[in-house]
């Protein structure tokens, strides 16, 4: 056992090299490399361990039976974990199971106004955007957690607080703090067989029946909750565990309104302007030379001089291609799912705050491979990227980089495709190649002599 | 090593999927018979990567459909089940679970002072005694929160076997022959098969089912092993002749009949 895990842990350092772009989730990686670090007994070590090795196939030696179950020991081990709270600074949640309440203190009249409607958030339709004013607050009305002692960091970019100083958790932000071992969620006592006669032990709390939940039952109750479903939530808890803070987009409800009309009104007025002006220099242009209507009868760049490539060059594209920068002259058609927008999802090095979310990083829709099993169509995706704001490739290293720009699109948004737990993504951009005139890039180049030529990225996608 | 859990070994249908908890049945299911699922959850003591996974484990409908058949597995209304369950919970259960979990966690906790005693008495040796000052003393008691609990009433909650797409068969004749399968969505086909436990091998073959009178695109084909060859691996392509017999209405077909084909790219 003692030799086996020392072999493991030479051997990456002698191929590190080589594998350096492998992404290590893609394949089942050999647990013992975690079994090294014992976190039970000692957490301070905490770096992942590296990529081990793998055979070709069985064989009938001991040896590599031994190295098989100690691999399965290892993976035992990892997953028997517990999940331990320090009593002194753990988090509790209680459980909610109706939605966002105000709390019931038998003590206390001060809520009377609360106290009229008592459990009203519940019935309230989720149809509408991110958050809607309950009875108890900015809290969502699908949140189902709250948590009276809110000591964490992950709090800066989790949950929702309302005026009781009390934070509110959607479901995944609760399944996902409760995986991590960050939150011990206590069922409501509505919820579990009390007995009435039982003594208050804690005047200020009794909505709290101190029973811990298990992972179990957190993803029996909250997996399909308000919209959530497996997928979702794969791809929720697989990007935080990465760092990324993530948060339901608008469109997260199937007969939700986009709310992204709002968002890039500005760049509609400016957008008009632009189509207004670029409008009134092709009329001009248009009249300053026809285009030969019928190029049956002669060459497509027309008789007459030419006093420059440029001229030919323009006449002679003559298939019409679609501007991404243009005004979308049909209504735009709504996202339908699960093309639809649900996630949107920030970088950690972004500024986050909870209260006033900046634009995201990325727009994320989840798609399940085994419910949906062809590439969408153009109408879908069209209205899924119509949903997105526009996002013109304006920054000074892309307006150098001809294939950066075609790369990065003028609106662009990520498929998460999810296979039973194992999840893809993809980028999905609108590039403009019309846009992007490549004779008078060359003009620009013999202008400008030295310029060294922009290169290609070689990471083809 | 575990302990083997009884059979069978519940399944617990959430929101469209099919879970499974119990640390013990999943090492029990992929050493006996050769289920290895997906683990999707969050290993707690490294929060923040996703190269190591923990429980629940995700098991395809096939996989749930095949521990069914077997007689291993059944189904269980995880939903149901919690609510009922934990309705049913009386005061003295309530008490004996909240022992149970503080004595687990105070076991923990006991683990953990004691490796930080061995530390601190190893530095006491390496280095001046004033260092030690600056230790902390923990806490006596912790709570842990335990993984498996009510699963002793789901009898009454048992769920039909789960419904699979048409390329079951094929699913059921490659495990049959000692294939670990696994979705394939990472190398574009629907599972690869694995020669041992994916823990220790890699696959060998990227797997793609067909009907038996399916017309076949030929690119598909070419594409198939071209990219089955790329990655060093075979692209098996099969499927069942007969329809089974046994099944009513389902329309899958028999295990027994699949037959399979392997295409490599010959580069000519």
């Amino acid at each position: 056992m003692a030799d086996t895990d020392e072999a493991a842990i030479h051997m990456p350092s002698q191929d590190a090299s080589a594998h350096i772009e492998v992404d290590l989730s893609d394949e089942t990686q050999d647990f013992r490399m975690l079994s090294n670090i014992s976190f039970l007994t000692d957490g301070t070590q905490a770096s992942i361990p590296k990529r081990g090795e793998k055979d070709f196939e069985p064989n009938p030696t001991l040896y590599q039976a031994d190295i098989l179950s100690a691999s399965r020991q290892a993976m035992h081990n990892a997953l028997a974990y517990p999940r331990v709270h320090h009593p002194k600074n753990q988090i509790i949640g209680v459980y909610a199971p109706n939605g966002p309440a105000p709390p019931t203190q038998h003590t206390s009249n001060l809520e009377s106004i609360a106290e009229g409607s008592p459990l009203p958030d519940a019935e309230v339709p989720s149809t509408t955007a991110a958050t809607t004013t309950t009875a108890v607050g900015n809290v969502h009305p699908d949140a189902c957690v709250y948590i009276a002692n809110p000591k964490s960091n992950l709090f800066k970019t989790i949950g929702q607080a309302d005026r009781w100083n009390r934070i509110w958790l959607l479901p995944e932000e609760a399944l996902f703090m409760l995986e991590r071992g960050s939150l011990n969620i206590h069922w409501p006592r509505s919820e579990v067989g009390y007995d009435e006669d039982e003594e208050e032990e804690d005047e200020n709390n009794i909505e709290d029946s101190e029973i811990p939940m298990s992972l179990q039952a957190a993803y029996a109750a909250f997996a399909s909750r308000g919209g959530l479903n497996s997928e979702r939530f794969s791809v929720y808890t697989g990007l935080r565990r990465l760092g990324y803070t993530i948060t339901r987009a608008p469109g997260w409800n199937d007969d939700g309104e986009d709310a992204t009309g709002i968002e890039d009104s500005g760049l509609e007025d400016g957008r008009k302007q632009g189509a207004g002006l670029a409008g009134i220099y092709s009329r001009f242009m248009k009249w300053l030379c026809p285009p030969s209507t019928n190029t049956a009868l002669g060459p497509v760049a027309g008789v007459g001089f030419h006093r420059s490539y440029d001229d030919i060059y323009s006449k002679l594209s003559i298939i019409p291609w679609y501007d991404p920068m243009a005004v979308p002259q049909a209504a735009r058609s709504p996202a339908q799912a699960p093309y639809r927008v649900v996630f949107h999802v920030y970088k950690p090095s972004t500024p986050f705050k909870k209260s006033a979310p900046p634009p995201p990083d990325f727009r994320i829709a989840v798609v399940n491979a085994r419910a949906h099993t062809s590439v969408p169509t153009l109408s879908q995706l069209g209205a899924l990227l119509e949903s997105t704001p526009l996002d013109p490739p304006t920054s000074e290293k892309m307006s150098r980089q001809l294939y950066m720009r075609l790369r990065h699109g003028y609106r662009n948004v990520i498929l998460a495709v999810v296979d039973e737990g194992v999840v893809s993504y993809l980028r999905i951009s609108e590039a403009a190649f019309g846009k992007e005139k490549l004779y008078k890039q060359k003009a620009l180049a013999n202008k400008t002599q030295y310029r060294p030529k922009p290169k290609p990225k070689p990471k083809g996608r | 090593m575990a302990s083997d859990p009884l059979l069978p070994v519940p399944i617990s249908y959430i929101a469209g999927s099919y879970f499974l908890f119990s640390i013990d049945a999943v090492t029990y299911l992929r050493r006996e018979h050769h289920i290895c699922g997906v683990l999707t959850g969050t290993l707690p003591q490294i929060p923040q990567q996703n190269v190591f996974l923990g429980l629940p484990l995700k098991l395809m409908p096939e996989e749930a459909r095949l521990l069914v058949e077997h007689g291993v597995a059944c189904i269980v209304d995880e939903v149901k089940a919690q609510r009922e369950g934990m309705s049913a919970l009386r005061e003295a259960d309530r008490r004996k679970y909240r022992r149970e979990l503080e004595s687990q966690g105070a076991h923990a906790m006991r683990l953990q002072t004691n490796r930080k005693e061995q530390q601190r008495e190893a530095a006491l040796k390496r280095v001046d005694a004033k260092k030690t000052a600056a230790a902390k003393k923990a806490a006596a008691a912790a709570t842990a929160v335990g993984e498996a609990e009510g699963e002793g009433n789901a009898a009454h909650q048992l769920l039909p076997p789960p419904t699979v797409p048409p390329s079951y068969p094929l699913f059921a004749h490659l495990h049959a022959e000692g294939y670990y399968l696994s979705p394939g969505l990472r190398f574009g086909c629907q599972y690869l098969a694995y020669p041992g436990d994916p823990l220790r091998f890699h696959s060998h073959f990227l797997v793609v089912a067909a009907d038996w009178d399916e017309e076949l695109d030929l690119m598909a084909v070419v594409a198939g092993g071209r990219l089955g060859t790329g990655v060093k691996k075979g692209f098996l392509i099969g499927g069942a002749a007969q329809p089974r017999e046994d099944e009513s209405g389902l329309g899958l077909g028999d295990a027994g009949s699949v037959r399979t084909f392997s295409v490599e790219w010959a580069g000519m």
